[in-house]
C-alpha cells in the first residue's frame, strides 16, 4: 500500500483547530473501567504496539497555507500516564511531543482523550478498545477475537478507514439553510481555569428501556426529553427578561446511514428542541415532541441534504483560497456567535456498545466524556455496556442545577440512579 | 451505599456531599469507615507546556552567528569604520523582542516592553558614539524611546485590565495615536529650537479627539451602541 505522509483534514475537523484557546480544546474522553486493576507497563506496550495500526491518531497538526493539516508524527509516545482529577485539560499542538491523544489509567480504568480534529467518538472507541483488547491479549487472555471495534492490529490500515466520508456523501442536489434561532443559555459562575466538573450516573439499561417504553419512545428520545425538561425548569427558575427556545445539540453518527468505514469524523448535528414562549409543555408533550422531531429529521436525506451544506463552504473556490488566518478568525466568530448559541447543552449517545464476546468478562462498564464546553453549559454524554447506562455530565460552571433537576426526574420517573463525581471528593 | 435525601440518587461511599445539591452525606452505620478508594483520582493535572527550547537555541544561535561573522570581517577584511557594530545591534535588538516569544515565555509583557526600550535606546547610543555625536540621541533619540515606551505600556495597560471590546480598544489606540504625535512633535521642536509650537500634530490630535468622542457617545449611549454593533456585525 502506498505510504501516506500527509492527511487533509476532514469537513468537521476544520473546525475544532480554530476554536483552539489558551483553556479550551475540543478534547473528548473515552474510557473503559477493567475488573482489575491496570499495570501501565504493559498498557504502555499495548499503546506502543496499536498506535501503527490508526495512522490519523498517530499523528500531528500542522498549518498550511490555506488549511491544516495532519502528518504522521514518529516521536516517541503517547505516554501513558497517571489519571488526573480534572480530565480533558486542553491540548496544546505543540505540546506532549506533538500528540493529540492521552492515554490515562486509574485503579481498573484506562482512559483515552483524543482531540476531536482526528476523529469522532466511533474512531476513537475503535483505538480505545483495539488498544484494551492487546492489552488484555498481552496480560494472557489470548481467546480475544478481533471484530466490531477491535481491529487486527497486524493488518494495514485500510483507505476506507482514512477517507474523509463527508465529501464521498454530500452529494444532494439542494443545500437545506441551516437553522439559526439563537437559544437559550445556561447562566452559571465560571470555574477558574482549569476545571472540569464530571457528574457521572449509572443506572440499569433495562429499567431506563421499561421507563421510556412507558412513554412510547426509545432511550435516546426519552434522555433528549428529560434534558430538555431539566433545561426549561432551569430557564423557569431563573431570573429572565424573557424565555427563549431551548435546543439540544446533538451529533448523529452518519455511519448508520452511509456505507462508511471511517475512523475519522462522520458525524452531523441535529437541534431537537421545544419553544417554552408557546405554552407550558408537560413533560409527556416534550417526549412526543422529541420523538417526532428524531423520526422527521434522522434519515438519509435530510442527513445527505445537511452535510452537503456544510461540504458547499469548504468546496467553494473562493473560500479555499482565502490564507487560514483569516478563515481562523471567520469561523472562529461564526462559531462564537451563530453555532454555539444556538445550542442550550451538547447531548451525544454512543448508544449499547458491543465487544468481542472474549473480552466481555473483563469489562465493567464504559464512560464517555464530551469534554469542556465552549461557553458556560453542560453537556451530557451517554453510553452503555450489558445492562449498565452511564450518563456523563461535563460543566465548567460551579452550579449543578441541570444536571440535579436531570437526575432528579430519572428518580421521580422510578430509575435507581447511582452518582459519581469529581465534584466533591475527600481532599 | 447512602442516598441523597434530597435527591434521592445513591453516592459514592466516598462521597462526603451529594454531587448535585451539596446536601451532606452522613451514614450513621459508616461513620468509622474511612479511605473508600474515590471514583475519580486526587490528583489535580498540569496542561502540557509547549517546549520552544530548540526554537529559542536555534535563533540565538542564527543570532549570535550574524553579530560574530560581521565582528570578524569588521576586524580582518573590511577593517577601518566600525560598521559591524550597527549590524550587531540590530541583532542584540532582535535578541531581546524574541525573548518573550521563544526563550522566557512567562516574562511579564510589561518588562518585555521596558526590556524593548532599553534595547533600542542602548542601539541608538551606540550609532551616536559611532558617528562621535550624542547631542542627537540625549535631545531627541532617547527622548522619544522613551515616550514611545511609556505609550506602549500604557496601551498595553488599558488593553488587558481595562473593560475590553472592539470600541473600547479603539479608543485606546486613537488615544494613543493622539498623544504620541503631540509628543513626537514636541520633541521634535525642541531639539530644533525653533520654540514648542504644535503644528501637524494639532491636526491628528483633533481627528483623534472627534473619533474618541464619537466612540464615548457610543459605548454611553446603549441604543447607539447596538445600532453599531448591528451594522457591523460579522
Amino acid at each position: 500500500m502506498e505510504r501516506r505522509d500527509w492527511y487533509k483534514l476532514d469537513l468537521s475537523a476544520i473546525v475544532y483547530p480554530t476554536l483552539q484557546r489558551r483553556d479550551f480544546s475540543s478534547v473528548y474522553r473515552l474510557s473503559v473501567l477493567l475488573k482489575e486493576d491496570v499495570r501501565p507497563d504493559v498498557l504502555q506496550q499495548a499503546v506502543d504496539m496499536t498506535m501503527p495500526r490508526f495512522p490519523t491518531y498517530k499523528a500531528a497538526i500542522r498549518k498550511g497555507l490555506f488549511w491544516r493539516y495532519l502528518e504522521p508524527n514518529h516521536r516517541p509516545g503517547p505516554f501513558v500516564q497517571k489519571d488526573v482529577q480534572n480530565p480533558c485539560q486542553p491540548m496544546y499542538f505543540k505540546a506532549n511531543n506533538r500528540y493529540l491523544v492521552r492515554f490515562y489509567y486509574y485503579g481498573g480504568r484506562i482512559a483515552m482523550e483524543a482531540h476531536h480534529s482526528l476523529g469522532d467518538g466511533t474512531g476513537g472507541m475503535c483505538l480505545l478498545l483495539t488498544v484494551t483488547a492487546t492489552y488484555l491479549r498481552l496480560l494472557g487472555h489470548t481467546e480475544i477475537e478481533n471484530g466490531g471495534y477491535v481491529l487486527d492490529i497486524n493488518e494495514a490500515p485500510g483507505a476506507e478507514e482514512l477517507e474523509d466520508a463527508y465529501m464521498k456523501y454530500a452529494n444532494a442536489k439542494v443545500c437545506p439553510p441551516r437553522p439559526g434561532e439563537k437559544a437559550y443559555r445556561v447562566r452559571g459562575t465560571k470555574e477558574p481555569f482549569y476545571t472540569l466538573n464530571i457528574v457521572d450516573g449509572i443506572m440499569s439499561a433495562s429499567e431506563v428501556m421499561a421507563v421510556a417504553k412507558r412513554y412510547n419512545a426509545t432511550i435516546t428520545e426519552y434522555l433528549n426529553a428529560v434534558l430538555l425538561y431539566a433545561l426549561m425548569t432551569k430557564q423557569q427558575k431563573d431570573w429572565h427578561i424573557r424565555l427563549k427556545p431551548v435546543k439540544i445539540a446533538m451529533p448523529v453518527n452518519l455511519r448508520r446511514f452511509f456505507p462508511s468505514k471511517t475512523l475519522r469524523n462522520f458525524i452531523t448535528m441535529i437541534y431537537p428542541g421545544i419553544d417554552p414562549r408557546l405554552g407550558d409543555y408537560t413533560f409527556e408533550e416534550i417526549v412526543a415532541h422529541v420523538h417526532n422531531y428524531m423520526r422527521y429529521y434522522i434519515n438519509e436525506k435530510f442527513l445527505r441534504g445537511d452535510i452537503t451544506t456544510n461540504a458547499e463552504t469548504q468546496r467553494n473556490p473562493f473560500i479555499r483560497v482565502v490564507p487560514l488566518f483569516i478563515k481562523d478568525f471567520v469561523v472562529k466568530s461564526f462559531y462564537a456567535r451563530v453555532q454555539d448559541r444556538n445550542s442550550s447543552a451538547g447531548l451525544t449517545n454512543m448508544g449499547a456498545l458491543k465487544v468481542p464476546e472474549g473480552m466481555k468478562p473483563y469489562i465493567e462498564r464504559f464512560d464517555i466524556c464530551m469534554g469542556q464546553p465552549f461557553s458556560t453549559r453542560t453537556n451530557c454524554a451517554i453510553i452503555s455496556f450489558e445492562d449498565t447506562l452511564t450518563i456523563n455530565f461535563a460543566s465548567s460552571i460551579i452550579e449543578a442545577d441541570v444536571e440535579r433537576y436531570f437526575f432528579r426526574k430519572l428518580v421521580k420517573d422510578g430509575v435507581h440512579v447511582k452518582i459519581e463525581s469529581n465534584r466533591c471528593m475527600d481532599t | 451505599m447512602s442516598y441523597c435525601v434530597n435527591c434521592g440518587v445513591e453516592l459514592d461511599a466516598s462521597a462526603k456531599t451529594c454531587a448535585l445539591c451539596n446536601t451532606p452525606v452522613i451514614n450513621p452505620n459508616e461513620l468509622s469507615q474511612k479511605g473508600h478508594k474515590t471514583p475519580f483520582p486526587q490528583e489535580k493535572g498540569q496542561v502540557e507546556t509547549v517546549k520552544r527550547k530548540d526554537m529559542g537555541i536555534l535563533m540565538t544561535t542564527v543570532v549570535l552567528t550574524t553579530a560574530l561573522t560581521c565582528g570578524l570581517l569588521n576586524i580582518f577584511v573590511f577593517p577601518g569604520a566600525m560598521w559591524s557594530l550597527a549590524v550587531i545591534g540590530v541583532c542584540a535588538i532582535l535578541w531581546v523582542i524574541m525573548i518573550p516569544a521563544v526563550i522566557y515565555t512567562k516574562q511579564s509583557v510589561y518588562v518585555s516592553l521596558l526590556y524593548d526600550g532599553i534595547s533600542v535606546a542602548v542601539y541608538l547610543y551606540m550609532l551616536a558614539y559611532m558617528i562621535g555625536m550624542d547631542n542627537w540621541f540625549w535631545q531627541l533619540g532617547l527622548p522619544i524611546v522613551v515616550w514611545i515606551t511609556i505609550l506602549a505600556e500604557l496601551l498595553t495597560f488599558c488593553i488587558r485590565k481595562l473593560p475590553r471590546s472592539f470600541l473600547t480598544v479603539s479608543l485606546y489606540i486613537f488615544t494613543t495615536i493622539a498623544l504620541l504625535c503631540v509628543g513626537l512633535e514636541i520633541l521634535i521642536d525642541r531639539y530644533i529650537g525653533a520654540g514648542i509650537h504644535i503644528g501637524w500634530s494639532a491636526v491628528v490630535l483633533t481627528i483623534c479627539a472627534i473619533v474618541d468622542i464619537a466612540i464615548i457617545t457610543m459605548l454611553s449611549r446603549r441604543r447607539l451602541r447596538n445600532a453599531v454593533r448591528r451594522r457591523l456585525h460579522f
